[in-house]
């Protein structure tokens, strides 16, 4: 009986291990515009927001700035990479990335979430 | 119109038959009444017509586009397909709640029905409990979220159907996941009801097995019609996001997968019968945890269903269900204790060691898709992406794929030297395609630890049912009529390794498309043409039509002589949502996956994946969930001799 105990015991504590590992490895903050403006963090986070009425588009590089906004507070955002379909002023978007220089967040990928009532919204079609 | 107080009426006489229902059958446990539990259990199948007939009136007013009733309105219109219109009984919040009823109670009542050699007091109780899930259901019908309600003023059209539903795929995978969703209450009741019995044998695990695997079935198949859905209407050329509505549906699934397995262990060795009954309920509990993140929205999601006032009527559900089930095991465990396991390299071995796996990888699952909700009430909350499952997943899936190519050729109780013997063929599988995808240059780690794991577990399925042709041509008589036999003595031997089969043939199809998944991106004018990963493709031009109440633009592209045209369907009746139209060209060897990203006068920017194998994971699902039925399904055959040995057994106990 004892046996097992301590075999169990090793696997429990292997798995829970591992699981601890990869949690601190990709783990990331899911911070509100005014937390992350209040203390812009060093490490990678994500930020949820509604698109706003100022999307440029660089014609070469493919770089698009925007603001979203969230709780009244707006933040710039720098993304290049595929854009979804459905992005456009109103959409919510679901960005991770870090504040670059001037305060703008460079956003690694870049997700919008479907407004509408039951259904599944169209997913990433930018991997991170 | 008069569906609507029909209905509503339906619904609550439901709920009368079910409150009766739940009265009688626990008394008549209680004084083990023989002449009391039949009437409980026929209350409960009364019930199960009701709600039968509840769902034929939405299903009428659905069709006949009853649009005083709210749930009408909001989730079909005129001009919605009749298969679709139909198919919004189970599309909407309350229509599924009705459907998941509709399942439990039907099946339930089958279950109860063939039942009744189980003794008096475990039917009973197991109606009871059956009916208190259904209450709750019931309940939520009647009074928080009836499909029934009516609107004030009756608009001339409804609202219709998110156009990302508007296919084939909502037909079909909705039913089979909320079904496979729905069966998980039928062992969980019984198991209940053993253990307030006082059972501690067999019996109630062979009668459930069927109804367990049935949902087990319907899961798969609800799971991967998910995956496949996703992959052919969505357009991001993946399958599985790691999504926490994706987690929580793959969750009760995993831990039956793991109950599967000791299930074997428990029906011929009666041992780990407490582990079973924990597989059982926590099953049942992930389902409902999982409806209750998908209902309450509380987890943020790429998939926004309605948040809803039921989440915390979900929330006090789950917690009523994991208080009961804990108190009644701990309060039983002591009569449920077993003899131990005499060897760690034993099939039973094997079998603990596939359960701790597979739970290993449902706790991380559950930590990923938990960790948002933990962290927050500490601060900032946490995510996790898709690396995160990938780096704990990896490996536990790799020692079980290890699992699978040593386990099944270990012998029961104690192995000695000869199952070493036994490994050579597997070792051998293994090494050759080490060497081989050396030699052809393989150099990634994640294959060249996969792959010829698969190899080996291929082999060793192999050599299981081999085994089985070998006595077959010993056999006398035609070989024909010999391998029938075979099979049907060896049912459940034969159904597991076409099960393992078919899980290589997944997994091999996974590992593919996500080692060597090639993707390009470009932008074409009329004429011009891309290569990927060995396909030439031309891009001939762009054309557009309106079709009902969208517009469809497509772009032509050839590959050879033949025609591919991926396409963009936008609404603008819907705030111009725009949705692309995948083409996909299927072989067994690679999926050519293309997208229009976006079109500019005629110029249009195109993401082409190619995804190898990915037709593998489709095919080896079908095996797995095939070989499971094969194994288990059968029994009415004149040589029935895979089932009796778990039949008879309480037969014995109570004796």
């Amino acid at each position: 009986m004892w046996r097992w105990l301590v075999i169990a015991a090793i696997l429990v504590s292997c798995t829970g291990y591992l699981i601890y590992s990869a949690t601190g490895s990709s783990a990331e903050y899911y911070e509100t515009i005014a937390q992350l403006q209040a203390h812009p963090p060093n490490r990678e986070v994500r930020v949820l927001g509604v698109v706003q009425n100022d999307i440029h588009t660089a014609a070469a590089g493919g770089q698009v700035l925007f603001s979203a906004s969230q709780g009244g507070r707006a933040l710039k955002i720098a993304y290049s990479g595929q854009l979804p379909e459905i992005f456009k002023p109103g959409a919510q978007v679901v960005v991770d990335g870090r504040p670059g220089p001037g305060g703008v967040f460079q956003a690694q990928s870049l997700q919008t979430k479907c407004p509408s009532k039951f259904s599944s919204a169209p997913p990433p079609t930018s991997g991170s | 119109m008069f569906q609507a107080e029909l209905g509503a009426g339906i619904l609550l006489a439901a709920l009368v038959l079910c409150v009766v229902s739940i009265l009688i059958s626990f008394s008549a446990g209680h004084r083990e009444d023989a002449l009391l539990a039949p009437i409980g259990r026929r209350a409960f199948c009364a019930m199960a017509v009701m709600i039968v007939a509840a769902a034929l009136v939405l299903e009428w007013a659905l069709v006949g586009h009853d649009f005083e009733i709210a749930y009408v309105t909001e989730h079909t219109d005129r001009s919605l397909p009749l298969a679709l219109t139909m198919a919004a009984l189970y599309g909407g919040q309350e229509g599924s709640l009705l459907y998941w009823v509709l399942g439990v109670a039907v099946i339930g009542s089958v279950s109860l029905a063939a039942a009744a050699r189980l003794g008096v007091k475990l039917t009973a109780y197991a109606t009871g409990f059956l009916a208190l899930v259904c209450l709750f259901y019931l309940i939520m019908l009647v009074f928080v979220a009836s499909p029934f309600s009516l609107l004030a003023t009756v608009p001339p059209d409804g609202l219709g159907l998110n156009p990302v539903l508007r296919d084939g795929g909502m037909l079909i995978h909705p039913p089979f996941m909320l079904a496979g969703f729905s069966f998980f209450a039928i062992p969980f009741s019984f198991a209940m009801a053993a253990l307030l019995a006082g059972r501690n044998d067999v019996a109630w695990i062979a009668h459930t097995r069927r109804v367990a695997l049935l949902g087990w079935g319907l899961q798969g198949v609800g799971l991967t019609l998910g995956m496949w859905w996703a992959y052919h209407v969505l357009g991001w050329g993946g399958y599985w996001g790691w999504d926490p509505v994706e987690n929580v549906a793959l969750m009760p699934w995993l831990v039956t997968t793991a109950y599967i397995h000791s299930a074997q262990i428990q029906e011929r060795r009666g041992q780990l019968r407490a582990w079973t009954i924990f597989l059982v309920i926590v099953a049942f509990l992930l389902s409902i945890f999982g409806t209750y993140i998908v209902r309450s929205g509380i987890v943020t999601s790429v998939h926004s269903f309605a948040v809803s006032p039921l989440g915390p009527w979900f929330y006090g559900f789950l917690i009523v269900c994991v208080v009961t089930s804990a108190v009644l095991l701990a309060w039983r465990a002591r009569s449920l204790g077993s003899p131990p396991l005499e060897s760690a390299v034993s099939r039973e071995g094997a079998f603990v060691a596939q359960n701790v796996i597979v739970m290993g990888i449902t706790a991380a699952i559950f930590w990923g898709t938990v960790l948002p909700l933990v962290s927050g009430m500490f601060g900032t909350p946490l995510v996790v992406g898709p690396s995160y499952y990938e780096r704990v997943g990896a490996p536990l899936f790799v020692l079980l794929l290890a699992l699978l190519a040593v386990g099944p050729l270990l012998p029961w109780r104690r192995a000695g030297r000869v199952w070493l013997r036994a490994l050579r063929w597997p070792l051998l599988a293994a090494a050759l395609s080490l060497a081989l995808l050396v030699l052809f240059g393989a150099r990634s780690p994640g294959a060249l630890v996969v792959l010829p794991l698969l190899a080996a577990a291929l082999t060793t399925s192999a050599l299981e049912l081999a085994r089985g042709g070998r006595a077959v041509q010993r056999a006398p008589g035609p070989w024909a009529g010999a391998a029938v036999r075979a099979a049907r003595r060896n049912r459940r031997r034969y159904g597991a390794s076409l099960a393992h089969i078919g899980i290589v043939v997944a997994i091999a199809g996974i590992a593919a498309s996500h080692f060597w998944q090639t993707q390009t991106q470009v932008t074409l004018r009329p004429g011009q043409g891309f290569t990927v990963a060995g396909y030439h493709l031309a891009y001939q031009g762009l054309s557009s039509q309106v079709v009902g109440d969208h517009s469809v633009k497509t772009a032509h592209l050839t590959l050879g002589d033949e025609q591919l045209g991926p396409a963009l369907a936008s609404y603008p009746g819907l705030g111009a949502q725009a949705l692309p139209r995948v083409a996909i060209r299927s072989t067994p060897i690679a999926d050519l996956y293309l997208v229009l990203v976006s079109s500019r006068g005629q110029s249009v920017t195109i993401t082409a994946f190619v995804n190898p194998l990915v037709t593998w994971i489709w095919a080896g699902v079908g095996l797995m969930i095939l070989g499971v039925i094969f194994g288990n399904l059968g029994g009415a055959g004149p040589e029935p001799v895979a089932e009796p040995r778990a039949l008879r057994r309480p037969a014995v106990a109570r004796s």
